[in-house]
């Protein structure tokens, strides 16, 4: 799943709690295609909102 | 003795370690728990602009309402947090060379923390080390938000739903945004070559919204029905007032919960000092200083309306009124002064409403004259009595420019431009392709009949203008 760590027992060591992101897909490209999936998502939301809206004002 | 002393020093490390801890963990909650107390905000504005709507058009108002509200945090999440980080210092130095003397803005900061790619993608979600950018981004989006609830309510009734989305993308993720970067941030240019101090924001949050909402009003036009032939204007009540009432309370609420939110904590990383709380501006601040205030400045506006309209809607726009009139300089008032300023924001709050529904323009819930005017109100007059006082805290560099008369002015015109003229433009935009104002038939016929598959009161329950059709 691309998750950063395989095993949490090294993170309670001395010093393993680190600045570093905890999500699946972290230090990959992964979260910048989950922003541009989101955003073409919502672009294609409004863009189809807005046609049933026009439809409504017929 | 030896061995003693090396012990008594791991202990003290200890102690240390653990104090830090709970500090961190305190300010991390303090900064959560704004959050839901600024969504109660929200609650108050959907009330609030609902209980204004006619019945005809009441779930048309909550829906736009909502998606205003969600958008605004969406966005602000894949852009919004990167402008304020970025533009503090821009257009005074280049945005390459943007970061200012705290070394906390500019292109390069901002690409590195606020972006939700590439690294920078570590601190906009789950971080193992991180405990406040989340909570930081957190307050921030719900500051978002409420610049888009304010601009909401005075649109009622015949905006359309899309239009009006991209109009609040637009305040809440980049106009309000650019604002607070310049005058709401350390580095920020308002600040330091003007030494503008706004610390609850009611320039760049309330007069922002308060103007991005009056551009749109030119654009949009009033409601069918709100201007007579011969310019008079008739007053569309809504249909439930005490809702709206009890919505203008709820505001109050969350009002303690956003302005609580712009207290540095001491003690982090990111504090200005290690054991007293600030402003942004690290001047100094501590939440008692927001008890009496605030709670003073929402009774005097409640008062100040009162003596001259009677109505309770106004009463509770006064409280609003109140608060914003003093929310620049909470951190410096003293409590009767706050009692003076805020009396007189309740009293002139009616005839500049009435004021500008004299010039034709149809705000439905007032917002342009409570948030708008109001807003460059309360930042003249910290101009008038706060001049002189220092505008950032110790780690500023000596010759910061201090608090003035000037500078206030100076804040509230750009302010101002900020708010009303990308209101204006992505208003005209969006009417250029049709997306702005709902047909005056369909207004006519009741927006919910037309568009929502959902009724908002039993069939039994019917208003006036249900009646007259």
């Amino acid at each position: 799943m691309g998750y950063f760590a395989e095993s949490f027992a090294e993170l309670y060591n001395a010093d393993g709690w680190i600045d570093m992101g905890m999500y699946i897909g972290a230090g990959s490209s992964m979260p910048g295609w989950y922003t541009v999936i989101a955003s073409v998502m919502l672009v294609a939301i409004l863009v189809k909102g807005n046609n049933d809206e026009q439809d409504h004002y017929k | 003795m030896e061995d003693q002393i090396l012990a008594l020093t791991a202990e003290l490390a200890a102690v240390k370690s653990a104090a830090q801890v709970t500090n961190t963990m305190f300010a991390e909650a303090y900064y959560y728990l704004t959050i839901p107390l600024m969504v109660l905000i929200h609650a108050g504005f959907l009330l609030y602009e609902m209980g204004q709507t006619r019945v005809a058009n009441v779930l048309s108002s909550g829906i736009k309402n909502l998606l205003a509200f969600a958008f605004t945090i969406v966005t602000f999440y894949l852009f919004g947090w990167w402008f304020y980080w970025a533009l503090p210092t821009f257009p005074v130095t280049s945005l390459a060379a943007g970061a200012g003397y705290m070394e906390i803005s500019g292109l390069a900061y901002a690409s590195s923390i606020a972006l939700p790619w590439g690294d920078s993608a570590q601190y906009m979600g789950p971080n193992m080390g991180d405990h406040a950018s989340g909570v930081f981004w957190g307050a921030f989006a719900l500051f978002a938000a409420t610049t888009a609830s304010i601009a909401s309510g005075a649109l009622i009734e015949r905006i359309q739903t899309v239009g009006w989305v991209i109009c609040a993308i637009v305040l809440g993720s980049f106009a309000w945004v650019v604002a607070a970067a310049w005058g709401w941030h350390a580095d920020g240019w308002l600040v330091t070559e003007f030494g503008f101090h706004d610390f609850g924001a009611a320039g760049l949050v309330h007069a922002v919204a308060g103007f991005f909402a009056l551009g749109i009003l030119l654009n949009l036009g009033p409601r069918v029905g709100k201007f007579n032939a011969d310019g008079s204007a008739n007053k569309i009540a809504g249909h439930n007032i005490p809702l709206t009432i009890t919505g203008l309370m709820l505001i109050i609420v969350g009002f303690f919960g956003f302005l609580m939110a712009c207290i540095i904590l001491p003690g982090e990383g990111w504090s200005w000092y290690a054991d007293q709380g600030t402003t942004i501006y690290g001047t100094p601040m501590t939440l008692s200083a927001l008890a009496f205030n605030v709670a003073l400045a929402a009774s005097g506006g409640i008062i100040g309306a009162w003596v001259f309209t009677k109505d309770p809607f106004w009463m509770m726009s006064g409280c609003l009124a109140g608060i914003i009139s003093v929310a620049s300089g909470l951190d410096v008032y003293f409590g009767s002064h706050v009692i003076i300023i805020s009396l007189v924001a309740g009293m002139i709050l009616k005839p500049c409403a009435d004021w500008l529904e004299g010039l034709g323009i149809d705000d439905a819930v007032g917002a342009v004259t409570v948030h708008g005017t109001i807003g460059l109100f309360g930042l003249v007059v910290l101009g008038v009595f706060g001049s002189g006082i220092p505008g950032l805290g110790a780690a500023a560099p000596e010759g910061t420019v201090a608090i003035s008369l000037f500078g206030q002015i100076v804040g509230a015109v750009v302010m101002f431009l900020l708010g009303f003229v990308p209101g204006y433009v992505v208003s005209w935009l969006v009417n250029k392709a049709g997306m702005l104002r709902i047909p005056d038939a369909v207004q006519i016929k009741g927006l919910d009949a037309v568009k929502v598959p959902a009724q908002a009161y039993p069939e039994s329950m019917v208003s006036a203008e249900s009646d007259s059709k």
